[in-house]
């Protein structure tokens, strides 16, 4: 079937040119979707009366801060556990695996699994077999180590992705001449493989950075009450506190700090690149 | 092969077998505790029992969270799917200023803390769009989650799609619409599909920005999932959470076997 | 007919096509010919319209085209990757252009069959373009282009890609239908083998410059440019400078050199001498020509049907010679090269 008789005068199609479309697409997500968060900074400021920034005072207080930090703190380790993880998942799988395919695809398969239910299934692991079988659960759950390994299960696979392309372009034939020019696989690990991977391990630590800090599910499963990161207490000042503007004001100050360092990196890294690593 | 390569290599295997339990146990749980006999999830089980499966197909909420998710996921990824191919056609096809920044900017939803997106949409849509519904607010929602995929993927076909097939088109005595009806839109077709069916299942398993967004009437499965969490973990949580692992993983497949 | 008058295209900074101004009759072919980058390709895209140019006009027919979009000029393409629509027929393939153009429908198969008979493709009709081979794929999309009976038809390289002896078979086909057909035909190549056998007019380019326009025998003979004596052909090149007289005598590296024509007359200007490998004659004794100089062969390139022989003259240089089948000379013999004066080309 060719469609023939949608006749579009000359004047309208050259005036609907692809630019115009992208344009489209940019206002469309400004207006609905960047608008009504900005909507919510603004929120946060007391027109009128007084001092504007008032609820910031609150926002900064000791505990908030703390909690803030907390969230970024999280980010962190999490970000260095799953790096390591990541990294020696994906060289296993590049290098001496011949099951490529399938171990790449247990990586990619929890990826479409809810969090909701990873999390909880992370939570019945240690209520039930773990401490069935050990006795103990370690301390784990509701405790920092275990929002941090939870977190880290969770989020591995957006780390393996992006190691594993980058470990997987390297040319065999630096690693061979590596070799034998006479280092020993350590070395070439140390040397060749660990730089040319930079990259990926780049971008792998982007998105776990992003995704962890701004976890809300983690720390509200896995976690007590000296786990709440940032997205918790937005929650909470929200739902339970109907205090919208602390809200707002929680969600500005954490959006800002993490713009801030994704821009800091963007110079480094191209974020774009980053996310279609995926 | 030496001793420390035997020990790296040994020790090397022994990680990765960690790591890929770590990886893989949670899900693994949940799909097995959802058929004990006994009331409480337990490994190791006293037997095998679909009990929990069937009190689902029994239990009204749980059926018409299972309903609104459905609904919720199939709109919204049309949704998205139209904006998010028209969008990356624009961008691979279009030249203007920043477009290297502006396509980061189409990927914020995916940066942004969904909490924030979705106490943001909340207050916007009751407030300002005068949305009554909370089925029609969730889809709303939900559009713009799952925008960053279909751009992103779409995006990613368009840039390796060889424009000598329009241009050909064009010198044929095709207008732009008409090369993109006739030409484009068929080859670029399967992969406009399969991103929406990603868009479907990333709205499916959507729970923190959907926490805001649901109502009396209109509740998704993660978040009933979430809830029924607090009065005690059960058997029929982790089976309505296979079902949710089920769902979700054969939308993956089809959307594989589509490219 | 296609004219293009003061064409230019700029990209930024950078010119790519400089001021092209040239004709082709009605149904005759004419081919760009240049290296990577010489604005050939660039030049084509402008006149079907799928770049705009900076300045200048083009005119089919008579009208001009220069603001109108590529499918309202008429025109047919033939592109480097045939870029077959992957989704249709062979058939619906060449349709495409006559669905266009409402075309009814009986028509259309009729065409078709014509077409399909033309480029002896009848058996693939309902085939789809993955499933032919290269050759075949430029085939159809030749039926595809001059389907609807365009004003111009243009090729964008479309040989390339394609082996050495699917490629000749493919020249003479394109010939074969552009023949029959009687298109105006401008075609694009980097090949001389392709322009000079192909085309009744050839226009040399090079960083967007028309350098020269011919016949294909004109072209090779007579290049009016030392970028066109270079590109055309191979030559021993000499550097010298123009002696007493009216440019016919130069000093080259190798000694004195007698020209029956050059283009540079100044009396110590400096000229480029060109020399044909097929008019370097050698012989194993002086036999008093008039260009004659003695040397040693080096090496021998047999090519089967000929060979060229390098020899290296006193002077360290080393020209190159043609001689047919396998010549029995060796490596290490000494010879005499010689050459007409009206076989130097002097630029």
């Amino acid at each position: 079937m060719k469609i023939r008789q949608i006749h579009v005068p000359s004047t309208l199609e050259r005036a609907v040119s692809p630019r115009l479309l992208a344009l489209l697409g940019c206002c469309i997500l400004a207006v609905f979707y960047i608008f009504p968060i900005a909507m919510l900074a603004i929120e946060s400021l007391a027109f009128g009366s007084g001092d504007m920034f008032q609820v910031y005072k609150t926002a900064l207080q000791q505990i908030y801060l703390t909690i803030i930090l907390n969230s970024f703190l999280y980010g962190a380790i999490t970000t260095v556990v799953s790096l390591v993880l990541a990294y020696i998942l994906s060289y296993y799988i590049v290098f001496i695996s011949n099951k490529q395919k399938l171990l790449l695809g247990l990586v990619i398969i929890p990826l479409w699994v809810a969090y909701v239910v990873r999390y909880i299934g992370f939570q019945i692991l240690f209520i039930g077999p773990i401490k069935t079988v050990f006795g103990t659960d370690f301390g784990i759950l509701y405790s920092t180590s275990g929002v941090v390994l939870g977190l880290t299960s969770v989020l591995l696979p957006f780390a393996v992705l992006p190691i594993y392309n980058a470990l997987n372009g390297i040319d065999d034939e630096h690693i061979q001449a590596s070799r034998m020019l006479g280092a020993t696989s350590l070395t070439t690990v140390r040397t060749v493989i660990l730089p040319l991977s930079m990259s990926g391990i780049v971008a792998a630590a982007i998105i776990v950075f992003i995704l962890a800090s701004g976890s809300f599910l983690a720390a509200s499963i896995l976690g007590g009450p000296g786990q709440t990161m940032i997205a918790n207490m937005i929650s909470q000042a929200f739902l339970e506190l109907y205090n919208i503007k602390l809200a707002s004001a929680l969600a500005a100050i954490y959006t800002t700090i993490l713009l801030a360092l994704l821009l800091v990196f963007n110079y480094f890294v191209k974020l774009e690149e980053v996310f279609s690593q995926l | 092969m030496s001793i420390t390569n035997r020990i790296q290599s040994l020790g090397l295997r022994l990680s990765t077998l960690v790591v890929y339990t770590l990886l893989l146990a949670p899900v693994v749980v949940i799909v097995l505790t959802s058929f004990p006999v006994s009331e409480f999830p337990r490994i190791p089980q006293q037997g095998i029992s679909l009990r929990w499966y069937a009190a689902i197909l029994e239990n009204n909420d749980l059926i018409a969270a299972l309903q609104t998710s459905f609904f919720v996921a199939t709109v919204a990824s049309i949704g998205s799917g139209i904006l998010g191919s028209v969008t990356a056609y624009g961008f691979v096809r279009g030249e203007f200023p920043y477009k290297e920044s502006l396509s980061t900017f189409m990927l914020l939803p995916l940066m942004i803390s969904p909490v924030i997106t979705g106490i943001a949409l909340i207050r916007f849509s009751t407030d300002i769009l005068n949305m009554q519904n909370g089925l029609s607010r969730m889809v709303f929602a939900h559009v713009f989650l799952t925008f960053p995929y279909v751009f992103l993927l779409v995006r990613a076909e368009l840039v390796t799609f060889d424009e000598r097939v329009e241009q050909a088109s064009r010198v044929l005595g095709a207008n732009g619409t008409e090369t993109i009806a006739n030409v484009t839109i068929p080859l670029i077709f399967p992969s406009i599909l399969s991103s929406m069916i990603i868009s479907f299942v990333v709205s499916f398993g959507e729970f923190t920005a959907t926490q805001f967004l649901v109502t009396f009437d209109s509740v998704t499965v993660p978040v009933i999932i979430y809830t029924m969490r607090r009065e005690g973990l059960t058997p029929e949580i982790s089976a309505l959470s296979t079902v949710l692992i089920l769902v979700m993983l054969a939308g993956v497949v089809v959307s594989q076997k589509i490219e | 007919m296609l004219e293009l008058r003061n064409l230019t295209k700029y990209y930024g900074d950078f010119l790519a096509v400089d001021n092209i101004s040239l004709t082709i009759a009605d149904g005759e072919f004419a081919t760009l010919l240049g290296p990577s980058g010489c604005g050939k390709s660039t030049t084509l895209h402008m006149v079907a319209g799928l770049l705009e140019p900076t300045e200048g006009s083009i005119l089919i027919n008579g009208k001009d085209v220069t603001a109108k979009p590529p499918n309202e000029r008429n025109i047919g393409m033939v592109f480097q990757n045939t870029a077959l629509f992957p989704h249709m027929t062979v058939r619906e393939n060449i349709a495409y252009g006559l669905r266009m153009r409402d075309a009814p429908k009986s028509e259309i198969q009729t065409r078709i069959d014509e077409l399909l008979n033309m480029v002896e493709m009848s058996d693939h009709g309902d085939h789809k373009p993955g499933e032919l081979s290269g050759g075949q794929k430029q085939r159809i999309a030749i039926a595809r282009a001059i389907a609807f009976e365009p004003e111009l038809l243009l090729l964008d390289e479309p040989l390339t890609g394609l082996d050495r002896v699917l490629r000749e078979s493919m020249r003479r086909e394109i010939e074969r239908i552009q023949n029959d057909v009687g298109v105006t035909t401008l075609y694009v190549t980097h090949d001389q083998k392709e322009a000079l056998s192909m085309s009744d007019n050839v226009i040399v380019m090079n960083n967007g410059v028309k350098q020269q326009e011919g016949e294909p025998k004109d072209i090779y003979t007579n290049p009016q440019q030392q970028f066109v004596a270079e590109f055309i052909g191979k030559s021993t090149i000499l550097s010298g400078e123009v002696m007493e007289g009216d440019g016919m005598q130069i000093q080259t590296s190798i000694g004195e050199i007698e020209a029956a024509d050059s283009q540079v007359e100044e009396v110590g200007n400096n000229v480029n001498v060109y020399l044909r490998p097929e008019h370097v004659q050698i012989e194993s004794e002086r036999n008093g020509h008039i260009n004659e100089f003695e040397g040693k062969i080096i090496d021998i390139e047999n090519l089967g049907e000929h060979a060229e022989v390098h020899i290296r003259l006193p002077s360290g240089t080393i020209m190159i010679a043609k001689m047919d089948g396998f010549p029995s000379v060796d490596v290490g013999m000494s010879v005499y090269v010689s050459f007409e004066p009206s076989e130097v080309i002097a630029l």
